[in-house]
Formats: C-alpha cells, sequence, structure tokens
C-alpha cells in the first residue's frame, strides 16, 4: 500500500512541490539558525580555543565565562605552579581600553596580555612574522577579531596626530608595521597584525606583554586574569582542575569545561540567542503552516480516494500508515534538500566572514524540527479520514 | 455414534447469498431525522444479478451500503454471504468486504494517478498480495476486459468513460470478491458503453457462486438483471423479472 501512497503523493506534483518546500524551508532555516547559533558560540570561546596548550585556566571562583573578567591576586599565579601535576603555569591578563589613532579617533580595544617569557596566547601571525615581535619595548600586535574597517589610520602624514580637531574625514589605509597608538596616553607601537579567531561580539583585539599591559592600562590592584595551566605528562585536565580548585580554592577549568561554561553563559545571557530562538519559532511556524496546509489539502482532496480503499478493504491503520508515509518521504527529500541548501548557504557566508559553523547537532535540530513538523502536518491531515464516511462516496457524491 | 450422510445438493434451488428481513436505517437525529430504510425484506441468490431501481432518494444507495457493510443497519435482520455485520467488529467488516466484495461505483473512482494495471491491483494490495504478482494478475483482467498492452499502463486520465468503467469492472473482479454491488455503474456511459460493461459484468463477474447487486436508473440495463427490486420510500415494492432478460450463461473469471 505504500507504492500507492507514493504513487498518489508522487503523482500531484503542485501540492508535492508545496510540501516540500515546506519541510525544505524549515529544514533550511532551523539548520541555518542552529548553524549561525553555533558559529557565535564558537567566536565566543574564540580565546580558549586559540591557546590549545592551556589544559586548565584558572580564574576567580566568580568567573563564569570567558568574556566577564574578574581579575586575581598576582600571587595566584605562584600558588597553581605549586600544585601538583602542573607542569607550567602562565599569566594572561584581559581588559578592555580605548586607543586614540593617529587622526585622533577613539577606538575599543579588548588588550591580551600574554606571558612575557613565553608569550603564549598569541595567535598566528600575518605575514610570516612570529610573536617574537612582541619583544620589542612598547610592542603591539593588532588583530580586526572579526569587526572590518576599524583598524585604519589616516593615508597621509599631515593628518596623523593633528592639533585640535580630529581629522576624521580623511583618506585612510590599514594600520601597518610602525604604525603608533596611544592608550592611556602611553604611546604603543604596532609590531604585526594576527590572525586570531573571530569574536563574538566581533571587537578589535590588542596582544601585548603581560608587562607592558600593566603598564599601559589604567591602574588596578589586581591585573591577572587568568592562569593557564599546563598538565604534567599524564596526567588528566579535568583531574589537575580539580586538584587546583581544592589547593587554591580558585576556579579552575579545563578547556573543554570552560568552553561549555562560556555557551552556557552566553545561551542563559545573550541577547543573541533570543533572536536565534525567534528566528528557529518563525521558521518552525512557516514550515509548519506551509506543510500542514499542504498535507491537509493533499489528504481532502484525495480523501474520495482514501474512502474508495478503505471500501475495498484497506482498513484506517492502513490509510493512517499511508499519510505517514507520505509524511515521512517529504520530511526525508525535505531535510536532504534543506541541509544542502545550508551548506551552500555557510560557503557563502563564511567567505564574507559571517559567524557560521554547521556542528553536529545543526543537522539534528534541523531534522527534529522536520520531523516535528511532519508529525504535526501529518496529525493535521488524519482527522479528514478519520471522520470519513465511505458510504457517502458510493454514489458518485 | 454419528452418522453423517452426505446429500447431493438441489441443483435447481440456489443458495441464498444475501437475506434482509425489516431492515431500517435512519440518518440524523429528532426533527432532522431521515429514515431511509423503512422495513426492508430481501432475498438475493447466489449466481443472480439483482437490480436495485426507483426514483432517487427512495433508499437504493442506502441499502446497498447496508449490504456492503458501509452503513450499519439500525434494525432488522441482515445476513451477506453468511455473515452479520452487526456481529463483528468494524476491523473485521472491513476485511471481510476486502476479500468478498468488489466496488463498482457511478464516477468509476479511478485513482488518477495509478495506472490502469495498479488500479486493478489495488484490491490484492490491500488483501497482501505481492505488488509483482498483483500487477501481472491486473494485467490478466484487463486483458479480459479488452484492454491493449498500451492501455494497461494508461493512466485514467488517457483512457474514454467506458474504458475507465471497464477497468473499475476489472479492479471489482481481480481479486474475485463473492459478491459485486455497483451504485449506478452505467449512468455515466453511453448506450454501447453501457452494454459492454454490463456484459463483462454478467460474462466475468457473476458465477454460480457469486452474486451481483446493481443499483441503477437506467432502463437500457434493465435487460441484463436476473430479478428487478423496485423501491419506493425506504421499502421493496415489488421484485419483476425483466422485459427480453439475457441468458448469457454466468461463468467464472
Amino acid at each position: 500500500m505504500n507504492f500507492i501512497a507514493l504513487k498518489m503523493l508522487f503523482g500531484d506534483r503542485t501540492k508535492y512541490a508545496g510540501l516540500l518546500f515546506g519541510i525544505t524551508f524549515t529544514s533550511f532555516l532551523v539548520t541555518f539558525a542552529a548553524s549561525y547559533f553555533g558559529g557565535m558560540m564558537t567566536r565566543s570561546f574564540a580565546l580558549i580555543a586559540e591557546n590549545p596548550r592551556a589544559d586548565v585556566w584558572v580564574m576567580d571562583a566568580a568567573m563564569v565565562a570567558v568574556d566577564r573578567p574578574i581579575n586575581l591576586p598576582a600571587s595566584a599565579l605562584d600558588r597553581v605552579r605549586s600544585v601538583a601535576g602542573v607542569q607550567s603555569a602562565v599569566p594572561l591578563a584581559l581588559a578592555q581600553a580605548d586607543a586614540r589613532f593617529p587622526n585622533g579617533r577613539f577606538q575599543s580595544f579588548q588588550v591580551i596580555g600574554v606571558d612575557d617569557a613565553t608569550l603564549t596566547g598569541v595567535p598566528e601571525m600575518k605575514g610570516g612574522a612570529t610573536a617574537a615581535v612582541l619583544r620589542a619595548p612598547d610592542a603591539v600586535i593588532v588583530d580586526p577579531g572579526g569587526t572590518s574597517g576599524k583598524l585604519a589610520t589616516p593615508l597621509l602624514k599631515a593628518d596623523q596626530w593633528p592639533r585640535g580637531r580630529p581629522h576624521l574625514e580623511v583618506p585612510m589605509r590599514p594600520l601597518i608595521v610602525g604604525d603608533e597608538l596611544l592608550i592611556n596616553d602611553n604611546r604603543v607601537r604596532v609590531a604585526g597584525q594576527s590572525q586570531a579567531l573571530p569574536r563574538f561580539p566581533p571587537r578589535p583585539l590588542l596582544f601585548t606583554t603581560y608587562s607592558t599591559a600593566e603598564r599601559i592600562l589604567l591602574p588596578e590592584r589586581r591585573r591577572l586574569t587568568f592562569v593557564l595551566a599546563t598538565a604534567a605528562p599524564g596526567v588528566d585536565a579535568h583531574m589537575l582542575a580539580d586538584r587546583i580548585e581544592a589547593a587554591t580554592d580558585l576556579r579552575a577549568r579545563s578547556s573543554d569545561d570552560f568552553e561549555s561554561d562560556t555557551v552556557h553563559w552566553m545561551i542563559a545571557n545573550s541577547e543573541d540567542v533570543g533572536d536565534a530562538v525567534t528566528m528557529l519559532s518563525i521558521a518552525m511556524l512557516v514550515g509548519f503552516g506551509v506543510t500542514g496546509v499542504m498535507m491537509f489539502m493533499f489528504t481532502t482532496e484525495n480523501l474520495k480516494y482514501y474512502a474508495v480503499l478503505n471500501a475495498m478493504g484497506a482498513s484506517t491503520r492502513t490509510l493512517l500508515i499511508m499519510i505517514c508515509v507520505q509524511s515521512a518521504l517529504c520530511a526525508l527529500l525535505g531535510t536532504g534538500l534543506g541541509l544542502g541548501l545550508c551548506a551552500l548557504a555557510g560557503r557563502v557566508f563564511v567567505s564574507f566572514d559571517f559567524p557560521y559553523r554547521m556542528m553536529w547537532f545543526a543537522p539534528v535540530v534541523g531534522g527534529s524540527a522536520v520531523v516535528l513538523v511532519s508529525i504535526g502536518a501529518a496529525a493535521f491531515s488524519v482527522r479528514p479520514i478519520l471522520k470519513m464516511q465511505p458510504a457517502s462516496f458510493l454514489a458518485g457524491r | 455414534m454419528f452418522i453423517t450422510m452426505e446429500t447431493p445438493a438441489e441443483p435447481t434451488i440456489k443458495k441464498t447469498a444475501v437475506s434482509c428481513r425489516g431492515v431500517t436505517k435512519t440518518y440524523g437525529q429528532g426533527n432532522a431525522a431521515v429514515q431511509a430504510l423503512r422495513g426492508v425484506d430481501l432475498e438475493v441468490r447466489l449466481g443472480e444479478l439483482l437490480m436495485l431501481v426507483g426514483p432517487s432518494g427512495c433508499g437504493k444507495t442506502t441499502l446497498l451500503s447496508v449490504l456492503a457493510g458501509l452503513l450499519q443497519r439500525d434494525g432488522g435482520d441482515c445476513s451477506v454471504l453468511d455473515h452479520d455485520y452487526k456481529q463483528t467488529s468494524g476491523k473485521e467488516t472491513t476485511r471481510f468486504r476486502g476479500r468478498n466484495i468488489g466496488f463498482v461505483f457511478q464516477a468509476f473512482n479511478l485513482i488518477p494517478t495509478l495506472t490502469a494495471a495498479e488500479n486493478v491491483a489495488t484490491p490484492l494490495l490491500i488483501n497482501g498480495a505481492k505488488r509483482r504478482a498483483a500487477l501481472e494478475q491486473a494485467g490478466a483482467v484487463l486483458t479480459k476486459v479488452g484492454f491493449d498492452e498500451r492501455m494497461v499502463r494508461s493512466l485514467p486520465a488517457d483512457l474514454s468513460g467506458g474504458q475507465q468503467q471497464r477497468v473499475a469492472v476489472a479492479r471489482a473482479m481481480v481479486h474475485e470478491p463473492r459478491m459485486f454491488v455497483c451504485d449506478e455503474p452505467t449512468s455515466a456511459l453511453d448506450s454501447e458503453s453501457g452494454h459492454m460493461v454490463m456484459t463483462l459484468m454478467r460474462q466475468f463477474a457473476l458465477g454460480t457462486d457469486r452474486v451481483l447487486v446493481v443499483v441503477t436508473h437506467d432502463a437500457r440495463i434493465f435487460e441484463f438483471a436476473d430479478r428487478i427490486a423496485r423501491m419506493e420510500d425506504g421499502r421493496i415494492t415489488r421484485i419483476e423479472n425483466p422485459p427480453g432478460r439475457r441468458n448469457e450463461p454466468p461463468q467464472n473469471p
């Protein structure tokens, strides 16, 4: 009977196309929203992902996410280093600072102060340079951090460091090595550009040494944000984190756990998550609307034939299975089409540097949404079958 | 100790296929109630083609639906092929219909997206036959009713009204049911096609162990009936022999 169900479905091309469109739309939009959300979340823990050498992140006990810094006393570094199983531990400072550009414009940066000795935390550099450029005095590495057009300086010397008003509407060029910026009236020199992972929310990044960061940032009693610990050979990161927590009363999380914490915090607190949920809801509503109505129309228009089949001995259960088979096939094809479209759209989005990442859960979410929509559509359209009277079709009505 | 004796069946007395006594059926309730059947008494014998005739609204289709197990009677007794629908569940009734009753509808009711062969194969598929075997059997039955290879693969929309009704007849008899119910099978056909369809039904659908009940307004086909039951106001008022009856001997398909 499934053969008949599928022939009935394929034969009505308009409704078949409508059903496929509804499911494809749902699958595409839900998977896209989930992938976009995945991209945003991935960018939210970019700092953690960029530091694969750090097995354990140690922070203030009240800190919950990577971008909500609460600084530690400097002594925390030595306390962590003293825990058994820690092979090495380096400091990392995070802060916000407004940098003054040569034309007088201010731009907010996230300042990342890395360990002076090991330079752990500096991402891959552009143009074959190395993190060692930071060893020069007042050196900084700049990075767009997912922004565009924010790292620009006047093209003409005459527009640089002007007296009086800033020169904002002048020809600009990207920052290059040797350009200077002012941070809290401290002059710093651009020593290179990095290729850090884009951030969410996007913001320009400024990498420098821990000691330079201490000097150029506004004075604070505590400057240290994280201690990045590397586990000794044979020591499990989770176990080391537990050991550090027990020994120091600080919060210590393995990289994986800290990434999860950050994502959970973002889900609970970010307004963008609400936007993604709204997008998902709209996708499912529209998908259900289109698919449900099409499936209902399809069933209603074929009710006469279902009644004939029932008269000829097909049980109500058989007819319901036929509708489910029709729904399931549309769901399968629509999911595939939606995922394919989503992958294509993703390639385009990624090329424009949008936060898009199709992680394992995105197709699962998309598929689940399609299953829900298809079940809803099928349930919506079985009612006429349950209510029909085969006898009413006997006399050609 | 019981001694059983085999007595040969009386050749001149045909077995009863349908036996109804005082069958009633009412649609709706209260002031809106319409009594469609008001005590129908009817007997149809195996090997017989009975036509139910009468004015519109007299209860012909309702009676046919009750006989086919599509509607449940309100009162009276009715046995169809030794089966009483009131004594069985809906599921059993549906299964009984699938095995024992073939339908021919006025509007053909062929599924438009299935080929002629696939439409004919449908009752076999409903009864659990494999697709390939069902299609082969359907093709054979269609050949019997005059279809060639090309027409077997045609969609209903590509066939004439007469050809479509032949497909419907083939569909009704492909699974060799013991009772055929036909509601106005020729009213949408011209005289020639109507005669062809009725000839086919007498030839292939009717057998010594089968019964055909046809509801019709079409006086052109009365000659195919063995008996004609006239209905009025929900009752059978007269049963008569048709004038100039055709005498093609019934044969099993």
